[in-house]
This record gives C-alpha cells, structure tokens and sequence, in this order.
C-alpha cells in the first residue's frame, strides 16, 4: 500500500527548503560584499528614456508659445530648425547649443537590449527547429529503410552529430561552411542547430515509428496502400502522439543550446546578457533575469506541448 | 475454369529456416478453404506468402492465372487485391469505425464510401458504431469491423489469420459461423489459417491439415476427419488413440478390444496394425462382452464423460459415453462399433 504523506507538512518543508536557498543566495552575496542593484535591469528590458530630439547646427534657442515651440536659430545664418512636438524641454530660451545636443524629448519607449536578445533567440529557435524536424524526419525515414545507402547515410550522420559537441559544430558551420557557402552569421546558426537537433529527432521518429505495430504497415498495405501511403495516412500519425514527450524535451533542448550561438556574435538573449552585464556592472541580476526568460521560453513551451498531448489523448 | 489461387510447390522460410516446403493447393472461386496445423507449423508464414508479405524460395503463386510471387519476385501487397484480417485485428487506433472501414476506398467518392460503409456495417452489425474508436469497441466488435474493413475494397481473396484466436469459446463459435455466412453472402473466396479445429470444420469448405513443414492433407473437413491420410492428421485431427492390433485375412484386425473391420487395407495379413479409435467408437457393451475394462479414470465433461479403461492386458482405452454412469473400478464390458474404421501400417 502506498504510504499516506502528511500533504501539508510536507508541503510546507518543500517550501521552506525553497526559502533556506533563496536566503542562502542572498546571504553568499552579502558575505561577498555584492550590492543588489535590480532597479537598473528593466531599462535593459523596456526602455523608457524620452527620445531626444538634438540641435543639427550650432545655434541660439529661441522658445515659442509659451513652450510650445522651440526653433534653433542658427549661429551661420539659415533657415531654423523646428521642434513643434515634444514632452520634455531641455533647453531654455537663448541658450546656446552646439550640434548634437539635445533640445528636447519626446516620452516613448522601446525593447531594451535584453528584449531584443529573447526576440533573436525566439527567431532562432522557431527557424531551427522547423528545419530540425524536416531533417530529423527524412533521417529518421532513411535510418530504417532497407537501402543500404539511406540507411547508412543517416547512421553516420546521426552518429557524426551526435558524436561531436555542438559549440564545435557552431563553429565548421561559421567559420568552414559559412565562409564556402557565403552564409551570414544568422543562416550559419540556424545551419548548425538545426543540424545538431535533427540528429536526436532523427533517433526520436525512428524510435516511435519502430514502435508502431508491424500489422499496421501490413494492414495499411492489404487494404491497398503503397509504402509512402500507408507511412503518412497511418504510421507517422499514430508515431507522432508517442513521440510528443521526447520531441518536446528535444525542442526545450533546441532552445537551451540556442545560446551557444552567441559565440558567433549573434545577439542572442545570452549574448545581450554579456553585454549588458558589461554596461551595468550587474552581473548576478543580469544573469537571473535570463535564466528566468529562458525559463519562461521552455516553460511556455511544455505548457503547449502538454496540452497538446491531452488533447490527442481523446483516441486512445 | 481455372482456381482463383494456386499454390505450387512453394517454399517458406521465417529467419533463413525453411518452414515450409513443397507445398501445393488450389482454391477454387467461392470456396472458403482452411489451414489447420499445430502453432508453429508454418501456417502464418504461408498465408503472409500469399498476402505479399514474406517471400518464398521455391516454387510461385497464382491469382486468377497471373503469377503474383515466385522466387526473387513478388508483386507489392497492395496490387494483389488480397485482403487480410489479422490475428490481433491490426485496427488503426488513430482513426473511427466508419474511417477504418472505409480505409480501402480512398479512390472512391464520398457518397459511394460512405454506402459501402454502411452496408458493411449493417453485414457485421454494427449499425450505429461509426464514430467509436476501435479502444472503445470489445474483441468481438474489434474482429467484426476488421472483417469489414477487409471486405469493403472488394479483394479477390481474403486471407484470415486466426480470426478467433483472441474471443471466448462461446463467441468464437458464432462468429466462426456468422463470417462463414458473411463470406458466403458477398460471394468472397476465402483461406482461414488456424490451430483449432473445430473452429476449421465450422468454417471451410476445404481443409489443409500442415504439421512438419509439409501439407498432409488437403480434402472437405468430412473426409479429413473420416480418413484422415495418415497418422500425423489422424492424431491431430479429433481425439482418439492409436492400439496395436494384428491383421487378420479380409480387413480384419484382431486388437485387444476385439475384432474390428478396417474398410480400406494398406497392409498384409499378418502385419502389425495401429487402428485408430476415437472415444465415441468405443461403446459399452454387452455384459458377455469378451473385453472388459476396469475404469480407472473418469472426467465429467457434461453432454458426455470421458473414460479410462484399463484392459486386462494392463492397456488403457479411452470412451466418451452419453448417459452412463460407471463408477471407478467398475468392471464394464467394451465393443467397437464404428463405420468407417482407421488404421494404418504400424509404426516401425
């Protein structure tokens, strides 16, 4: 008989597990003298500095309308520059400018460098992945054909991927294929993720087809069906539902080792990490707010897969 | 006219060991024929040979005169226009009853399929039962929508690999009877492969009795089972036991259980014989019956109870009685009384 567990007490041990690790981050970064600074990373995220509207020429201010108006009379002689739409005056009338500053400032706001880094990784993903499974499917076809050639082309491209770490292969397809084939550094990525990736879909459509009953081919087939037919209308739907959970842990894999790419200077969300920590000097809440953004990528996606997974399970 | 299929001289191998060999039949238009044999003998693997799915070695098959396989060759299992109902059912999980069914007609216009569809399913009835998926369905309603399934493109042979292997005694009986009908309705050919006999003499017009790699016998369930062709189909096929007997002039055979009158001889006066008896030719007799048997085993098996007799000479006899009650020890006078007796040379 299964043993009866007190939910609650147990429950409330987990959580004051959870809080002993949160304190003892907190305690490790005071005993190391670090100043948490959170409030400088949303800036990184959403930035909502005004957009500065500069002086073109060096030049006199002269303020209009009751502040409605600013023009910049310019110290060469000319026509004047004219700012009728802004939220915020930096300058006051007669003040002298020179080319460049800022005359005033219209509130806005735009991604930050962190946002636009999960964007590029999100880009990259969903690219590499579309390509992973077009790959991963033929490789997996071939692997269990009865054409040697087949056959053994996607062992040994299956064992070739499989065999060497990926940052390596980031690196042939940048600097060998990409500098053959002429790729950007955004092509060459996606190349060598999508490559890597197809290797492990190739194993995981193996597995499930392997997995499919030989009757079913064998009844597809008396009932007047080809070997294509009878893979499309009757193995690969059937292999498809048994191949969920491994495929969605593959494709949280994808998403991971998407950040290995930032070493061919892609921005990705890794690579933005990099830079902003070198702007703020904030390394720790820097890197906590990606893990979380790539935890929010991976856990989006499970959610998706699961549900998609409870609704397939209608028919069995 | 010519046999719809025919099977000459082919061999079978599963795992590069031949199975099967030498083995000839033909099936004639309409006829339901069966293969019975012990499990193992061979008997899927020649039925998978004719649905295209394995290859065979040595000799070819035939389909309406058109050579359908032959050694290194072998026509794509779906251009036989063979249909199989396989011994687990092989449903497709993913998809409904009515899509099932309807699998086999892709070429064919909605509203033609969906005719079919219903007409097959009135035939197995299972009227009703379009949208339910095949998990939802018991085994007996599993095998009803395999059959349609296998029927609804119209094949010119249906193959049917231990149809009623996975259903209750009960349920096999009337099924074996109803897909009988059903073939016979449609107008469909037929090869049954199975281990059961009495399932194989419900259903087949023609029987092929397959022990040891070779065809035993290929003759009506009626003659296989009256003269069985050897000893190999005589003991496989109904129970009974083999006893020793001496022959006598004029098909006489002296046995311990007396003298009996074989029909057909094979052997010289003077030979050893093996008559078979099968329990119901044993009756009790007389109380001045020359043999008498102790009983020293008995099993009620309702209609019937199943006897053993220990004769005088220490030998055992086996009988089925209708209304007699005996009881252990009892000391009960034996007759054979049988029409058409089997017996054969005696082993060596």
């Amino acid at each position: 008989m299964d043993k009866q567990y007190n939910r609650l007490f147990w429950n409330g041990v987990f959580i004051v597990i959870l809080l002993l690790l949160g304190s003892g981050i907190y305690l490790s970064s005071k005993s190391i003298d670090y100043t948490w600074r959170w409030e400088r990373i949303p800036q990184y995220l959403i930035n909502t500095d005004p957009t500065e509207i500069r002086a073109p020429f060096d030049g006199t201010v002269v303020v209009e309308n009751g502040g409605k108006r600013v023009l910049v009379d310019p110290d060469m002689g000319g026509e004047p520059f004219v700012v009728e739409r802004f939220d915020v005056l930096s300058v006051g009338d007669g003040d002298m400018v020179f080319e460049g500053d800022a005359v005033a400032g219209i509130e806005d706001w735009r991604l930050g460098p962190i946002a636009w880094g999960l964007i590029m990784t999100l880009k990259l993903s969903v690219v590499a992945l579309v390509f992973a499974v077009v790959i991963g499917l033929f490789a997996g076809l071939a692997r269990i054909s009865s054409n040697p050639a087949l056959k053994n082309l996607a062992i040994t491209y299956v064992e070739l991927i499989r065999g060497t770490p990926l940052l390596v292969q980031i690196f042939i397809f940048y600097f060998f294929i990409g500098t053959v084939l002429e790729l950007d550094r955004f092509t060459a990525g996606v190349a060598a993720l999508s490559v890597f990736t197809g290797a492990y879909i190739a194993e995981i459509v193996r597995s499930g087809i392997q997995s499919i009953a030989p009757g079913q081919m064998e009844a597809a087939r008396s009932l007047g069906m080809n070997y294509v037919q009878a893979m499309v209308y009757v193995i690969l739907p059937q292999a498809f539902k048994r191949t969920l959970p491994p495929m969605a842990g593959q494709f949280i894999n994808l998403i991971k080792d998407s950040s290995l790419v930032s070493v061919i200077a892609i921005t990705d969300l890794t690579k933005a990490g990099r830079e902003v920590v070198s702007s703020t000097f904030a390394p720790f809440e820097v890197w906590f707010t990606v893990a979380l953004l790539y935890l929010v990528l991976t856990g989006a996606l499970s959610w998706l897969v699961q549900k998609l997974e409870r609704r397939l399970a209608a028919s069995d | 006219m010519g046999s719809l299929l025919s099977v000459k001289g082919i061999e079978c191998r599963y795992q590069q060991q031949a199975v099967v060999s030498d083995l000839s039949f033909a099936v004639q238009p309409g006829e339901i024929a069966c293969l019975l044999g012990p499990s193992g003998c061979g008997k899927t693997t020649v039925l998978r040979a004719i649905a295209g799915f394995n290859a065979i070695y040595a000799g070819s098959i035939s389909l309406e005169q058109e050579v359908i396989a032959s050694p290194g060759n072998g026509m794509a299992p779906e251009r036989r226009g063979i249909g199989m109902v396989f011994q687990d059912y092989a449903l497709f999980p993913h998809l409904n009853v009515r899509d099932n069914v309807a699998f086999g007609l892709q070429k064919w216009s909605a509203r033609e399929r969906q005719q079919a569809v219903t007409h097959l399913l009135e035939l197995v009835k299972l009227q009703g039962m379009e949208n339910r998926f095949p998990h939802e369905l018991s085994g007996g309603q599993q095998q009803r929508v395999a059959l349609a399934r296998a029927l609804a493109p119209k094949p010119r042979l249906l193959l049917l690999d231990e149809p009623f292997s996975n259903l209750d005694t009960e349920l096999r009986r009337q099924l074996a009877q109803e897909v009988r009908d059903i073939l016979k309705e449609e107008g469909i050919s037929a090869i049954v492969v199975t281990h059961d006999q009495d399932e194989a003499f419900t259903v087949s017009d023609k029987l092929g009795v397959l022990a040891e790699g070779r065809l035993q016998q290929w003759d009506s369930p009626f003659q296989v089972y009256h003269q069985p062709a050897n000893r190999t189909v005589a003991s496989f096929v109904g129970e009974g036991k083999f006893i020793r007997g001496r022959a006598l002039e004029g098909g006489l055979v002296e046995t311990d259980i007396g003298l009996v009158k074989a029909q057909q001889m094979s052997w010289q006066a003077g030979d050893e014989v093996d008559v078979f008896l099968r329990p119901h030719e044993i009756v009790p007799g007389c109380s001045d019956c020359d043999v008498r048997g102790r009983v020293t085993r008995k099993e009620f098996l309702g209609t019937t109870t199943l006897y053993t007799f220990t004769l005088d000479n220490e030998r055992q006899v086996e009988s089925t009685f209708i209304n007699a009650d005996f009881q252990m020890g009892e000391t009960v006078g034996l007759r054979v009384e049988t029409d058409n007796l089997v017996a054969f040379p005696a082993a060596s």
